[in-house]
C-alpha cells in the first residue's frame, strides 16, 4: 500500500524538478548557454554540480550494498571518490579553464583537438568513447532510480524506469546545463541533509558504531581489517590500489565531470573547491559506508530480509532506513533523497552525451556551418535519444548495480586519463599518441572488462588498472616515434610540467 | 577503540588527516594562472 503523503512528496520533487527545468529554458539563448550555461556557474553551484556528478547511484545503492558484501575492506572508496573531485580541479581544471577562457572551448574535445592538432579523428574518436561510456554509466544509474521506485511503489521495474528516465529526460532536454546545474544544487543540499539524518538513524537501529564493528569482527576478523588476503579474496592490498587509482583518477577524466570545468564563472574557484568538496563529500560517503556496515547487523539478527533478486545487496540502506524508520512517509523522504543522487548524475550524463554527439560530432565534423539553433536542436534530440537507447539497456541489469558503474568509470579511466593527463603536462606527446593511447585504452578495458565480468581469468586487481598501464605505454612509444607538436600550440595550451606557474 | 584494529583506525585516519591537509595547503598556495 502506497502513502498517499510519500507519493505526494515524490510527485512535488518531480515537479519542482521540471519546473526548474522550464525556468533554465528561458536562460537557454544560443549553445553556449545549453552547454556550459554560459560559463556562469558560481562557487557553490559548480561545487555541487562536481559532488552531484559524482555522487551517483553507487553512492547511495551502490555503496552501502558494496560495504554490506565486503565491509571494512573496501572503506578507501570512501576517500579516493571524494578525491576524484580535487584531483580533477587541480590536475585538469586549473590549466584548462584558462585555456578554454581563451580560446572559447565548449567540449573537453575542443582542448583535445586544439593540442593535438587533431579536428576530427581524435575528436570523433574521444566523443565517441565518451558517448559509449556515459551510456554503460547511465544504465547503472536508471537501475539506481528503479530499485527505489519498484521498492516504494511496488512498480513494476520496466514502469519505475521509464518514469524516472522521463522527468530527468524532461527537464535536461529542455534546460540544459542551467537545468542541470540548479537541479543538481537542490538534489545535493537534499542529499546531504537527508543522508545526515537518515544514516546515523540506520546506524543507531543497529546499535551503534562500536556494535557494529564487534558483530562485524564476531563473523569474520578480517571484515573489520583495511584489506584481505589470502584465496579468493577481492579486496587485497594490490586490488585496492588499483581501485583507488580507478576511482581517483577515473571519475576526475569522466565526460560528465571534467566538462564542468568549462562552465565557472571565475578560476578563484578552484582555491577552496577541491577542500570544500572532499570535505562535504567525505562525511556524506563514510556515512553511507556505515550505513552498509550495520545492514550486516541486521540482517544477521533477523530485523532486516533482503529481496530475492540477483542485485539483493544494493537494497540494504533502502531496507535497512525501512527497518529504522517504519513510517511510509519517511520511507517517501527517503525516496527522495535516493531519487536526488541519482538524478543529479544522470541529467549531466545525458546532456555529456548530447553536447557530444551534437557539438563535436555533427557541429565539427559533419556539417560545420550548421547555425547555432540547429546545433541546439540536435544536442536536444540526442539527449532524447540517448535516454531511451540507454533505457533498453538497464532492462536487464547486472547482479551488483556498483560493477556495471565501476566498469563505466574504468573504460573511462584507462580511456581518457592519458590523453588527458600527458596532453596537459608532457610537451612530447603527440596526436598519434594520444590516437593510440585513447584506441587501445579503450579496446583494453573492454577486453579485461569483459575477462573480469565473465570470470575467464583471476585477475589479481582491478581489470582497468592493465587497460590504464597499456594507455601509458602506447602514449609514450608512439609520441616518441612521431612528429612533436608544433611549440606554438604546446604554449598556447600551456603544455608543461607545471599546474600554476609558467 | 570503536571495535576495530588499531591499524585500521590509523591507517584510514591517516590517509584522510593527510588528503585534508594537502588540499589545505592548496587552498592556502593558490594563485591563478595569468591570462
Amino acid at each position: 500500500m502506497i502513502d498517499p503523503l510519500a507519493a505526494v512528496l515524490v510527485i512535488l520533487y518531480f515537479l519542482l524538478m521540471v519546473g526548474i527545468g522550464v525556468w533554465a529554458s528561458k536562460k537557454i539563448m544560443c549553445m553556449s548557454d545549453y552547454v556550459v550555461a554560459g560559463r556562469s556557474l558560481n562557487f557553490w553551484v559548480f561545487t555541487m554540480l562536481m559532488i552531484g556528478s559524482v555522487c551517483s547511484g553507487m553512492s547511495l545503492l551502490g555503496v552501502s550494498g558494496l560495504g554490506f558484501k565486503f565491509a571494512w575492506p573496501t572503506i578507501w572508496e570512501q576517500l579516493a571518490v571524494p578525491l576524484s573531485i580535487a584531483f580533477c580541479i587541480i590536475f585538469f581544471g586549473v590549466k584548462m579553464h584558462a585555456v578554454a577562457k581563451k580560446s572559447g572551448y565548449m567540449t573537453v574535445q575542443d582542448y583535445l583537438a586544439h593540442r593535438f592538432e587533431s579536428q576530427t579523428s581524435l575528436r570523433s574518436l574521444s566523443a565517441t568513447a565518451g558517448i559509449v561510456v556515459s551510456m554503460i554509466y547511465l544504465a547503472g544509474q536508471y537501475t539506481a532510480i528503479s530499485i527505489v521506485l519498484m521498492w516504494l511503489f511496488g512498480l513494476p521495474h520496466w514502469m519505475a524506469l521509464l518514469i524516472g528516465a522521463a522527468i530527468v529526460t524532461v527537464y535536461t532536454v529542455i534546460g540544459g546545463l542551467y537545468a542541470v546545474a540548479w537541479t543538481t544544487l537542490i538534489q545535493g543540499l537534499i542529499l546531504i541533509v537527508g543522508v545526515l539524518i537518515m544514516a546515523p538513524i540506520v546506524i543507531m537501529a543497529a546499535g551503534g558504531f562500536t556494535h557494529i564493528n564487534e558483530v562485524m569482527a564476531a563473523v569474520n576478523p578480517s571484515n573489520v581489517d583495511p584489506w584481505v588476503t589470502g584465496a579468493g579474496a577481492v579486496f587485497t592490498p594490490s586490488y585496492i590500489v588499483s581501485f583507488v587509482l580507478l576511482l581517483t583518477i577515473g571519475l576526475a577524466c569522466a565526460p560528465h565531470v571534467i566538462n564542468n570545468i568549462l562552465c565557472v564563472r571565475d578560476a578563484k574557484y578552484f582555491k577552496w573547491a577541491p577542500l570544500v568538496a572532499f570535505g562535504i563529500y567525505g562525511v556524506v560517503m563514510f556515512l553511507l559506508k556505515f550505513a552498509g556496515f550495520a545492514g550486516i547487523v541486521l540482517v544477521k539478527d533477523g530485523i532486516v530480509q533482503l529481496p530475492k533478486v540477483p542485485n539483493a545487496s544494493d537494497f540494504i540502506f533502502v531496507y535497512g532506513v525501512q527497518a529504522a524508520m517504519p513510517s511510509m512517509f519517511l520511507w517517501g523522504i527517503f525516496a527522495v533523497i535516493v531519487l536526488a543522487a541519482v538524478m543529479s548524475t544522470t541529467d549531466r550524463l545525458m546532456l555529456t552525451i548530447g553536447t557530444y554527439f551534437s557539438w563535436d560530432i555533427y557541429k565539427k565534423i559533419i556539417k560545420p556551418d550548421a547555425p547555432d539553433k540547429q546545433v541546439l536542436l540536435v544536442s536536444q534530440v540526442s539527449v532524447f535519444i540517448a535516454a531511451a537507447v540507454t533505457l533498453l539497456l538497464a532492462l536487464n541489469p547486472p547482479d551488483m548495480l556498483v560493477w556495471l558503474i565501476w566498469a563505466g568509470i574504468g573504460i573511462m579511466y584507462a580511456t581518457f586519463a592519458v590523453p588527458l593527463l600527458a596532453g596537459l603536462y608532457w610537451r612530447r606527446a603527440t596526436r598519434e599518441g594520444a590516437l593510440a593511447s585513447m584506441a587501445l585504452g579503450l579496446g583494453a578495458s573492454l577486453v579485461f572488462g569483459a575477462i573480469s565480468y565473465f570470470k575467464l581469468a583471476s585477475l589479481p586487481m582491478h581489470f582497468s588498472f592493465f587497460a590504464f598501464v597499456i594507455a601509458i605505454i602506447s602514449m609514450i612509444v608512439v609520441s616518441l616515434m612521431t612528429k612533436p607538436t608544433s611549440e606554438k600550440v604546446l604554449d598556447e595550451t600551456l603544455t608543461g610540467w607545471y599546474i600554476r606557474q609558467k | 577503540m570503536f571495535g576495530l584494529p588499531i591499524m585500521t583506525i590509523v591507517l584510514v585516519g591517516g590517509a584522510f588527516l593527510l588528503i585534508i591537509l594537502a588540499l589545505l595547503y592548496w587552498g592556502l598556495t593558490f594563485k591563478e594562472i595569468p591570462a
